[in-house]
């Protein structure tokens, strides 16, 4: 038998951090999941260096500091927590549990708060022909830099992640060109001037075209200069694709619950229209609702106390924090 | 040189911060931090300047969540006339 979850939190941007920690303190077992390899939702994948000032308790905090200390935090009950994982489905069995199929895995949970946001972030796609037949040399994000040794590497977007990448594989692969549909990048100015004191090959203003291979094995990419018919052809083993990220409900629509402009419609409880699956932060709307990071924790809390309570009637909904960490230390 | 008309759903904007990087001159932020054509306060019939529809097109390809509506026609206001869409 499958173990069961109490609390699966569908989302690890700021909220879904926040819930973690928030229902682990209730006591709950804790399965936190996200389709991004890392934490941080938006803030992680769209504005890292972004400052924020509406944290109450912070003047001013950039966006990847607040992911990094909300990590920490969601950390303090060792909840189980799976990344680089898409929630494709959930069901609800006879016996009121909830059946969530990913992309990897098949989950079971009593309760369920999504905090998925703007919707499941993912890269945005090279499109062109023969993608799927070389899609093992196609990477978008990159886990071991060790893959790329000795290689030669594409890699194609103008911004941060483009130029850092760029710049951390010049020392381990054996060449990288960087491709650009315009002659600026934009990457911050140090970066740039790095760029143009390495050995990194730029190419501007080129799109890829066509990716050309021998079977599976990829040979060649060929590239044209932006609207004009000047075309090339570059060797290379491996291509990183550092085009942004597009976000959307995708499944989620599918699951039943009422959809009101892209958000879920929920009740002062947090209750989404299926007992059993709460919402918090961005991804919910009702009466008044500004989508604020901290409007999303004190959501996240009161959707943790209501499941807690769906899960133990006899439970608190008034805990206070303070205590409960004495209670522990002592 | 056919003219671009260009929108911001502010319903589906997250206010990430990306349109207003890549095309400083077409989009700000409002008062609530959503972005909007500069052009026209978000109406959408002033035609986006020349200069700058390589910074619209990028606009609109990177923005995360499609918020950024570009069409040959005007827009009057509405992002969602879809049936025109066109791209960049």
């Amino acid at each position: 038998m499958k173990e069961i979850t109490d609390i699966t939190i569908i989302g690890a941007g700021p909220v879904g951090l926040f819930t973690t920690f928030y229902a682990g303190m209730r006591e709950a077992s804790v399965h936190l999941i996200d389709s991004m390899p890392s934490v941080g939702g938006q803030l992680a994948a769209l504005y890292p260096e972004k400052n924020i000032y509406d944290i109450a308790g912070f003047p001013k905090i950039k966006a990847q500091d607040l992911v990094k200390q909300l990590h920490l935090q969601a950390l303090t009950f060792s909840p189980k927590i799976t990344l680089g994982e898409a929630v494709l489905d959930v069901k609800q069995q006879e016996d009121g549990v909830f059946v969530i199929v990913t992309s990897k895995d098949v989950y079971y949970t009593r309760a369920i708060i999504i905090t998925a946001g703007a919707g499941a972030f993912e890269p945005r796609p090279l499109e062109v022909e023969n993608v799927q037949t070389h899609r093992k040399n196609i990477h978008y994000f990159i886990k071991n830099v060790a893959e790329f040794q000795n290689k030669r590497v594409l890699v194609c977007g103008g911004g941060d992640s483009a130029v850092d990448w760029s710049l951390t594989l010049e020392p381990v692969a054996e060449e990288v060109t960087l491709v650009h549909r315009r002659h600026q990048f934009r990457a911050h100015e140090s970066s740039i001037t790095e760029l143009k004191n390495s050995t990194v090959h730029v190419v501007t203003p080129f799109e890829i075209k066509k990716l050309i291979g021998n079977g599976e094995r990829l040979e060649q990419v060929l590239i044209q200069k932006v609207r004009e018919e000047e075309k090339a052809f570059i060797n290379v083993d491996q291509i990183i694709v550092s085009y942004g990220f597009i976000t959307d409900l995708g499944p989620l629509k599918e699951w039943g619950l009422e959809i009101e402009r892209n958000s879920l419609r929920v009740n002062q409880q947090m209750e989404t229209t299926i007992a059993g699956i709460y919402a918090a932060g961005d991804i919910c709307t009702y009466k008044g609702k500004p989508k604020l990071i901290a409007t999303g924790f004190g959501e996240a809390t009161i959707a943790v106390n209501q499941a807690k309570l769906m899960l133990d009637p006899k439970a608190r909904v008034n805990v206070h924090s303070t205590h409960l960490f004495e209670k522990v230390s002592n | 040189m056919v003219c671009k008309y260009t929108i911001v759903n502010q319903d589906t904007c997250i206010s990430c911060g990306s349109c207003g990087a890549i095309a400083p001159d077409i989009f700000a932020y409002d008062d609530a931090g959503l972005s909007y054509f500069i052009g026209d306060d978000n109406v959408g019939n002033i035609p986006v300047d020349e200069d700058v529809l390589f910074d619209l097109e990028d606009a609109h390809d990177e923005c995360p969540t499609g918020s950024i509506k570009v069409s040959n026609e005007p827009f009057n206001g509405d992002p969602l006339k879809e049936a025109f869409e066109q791209g960049a």
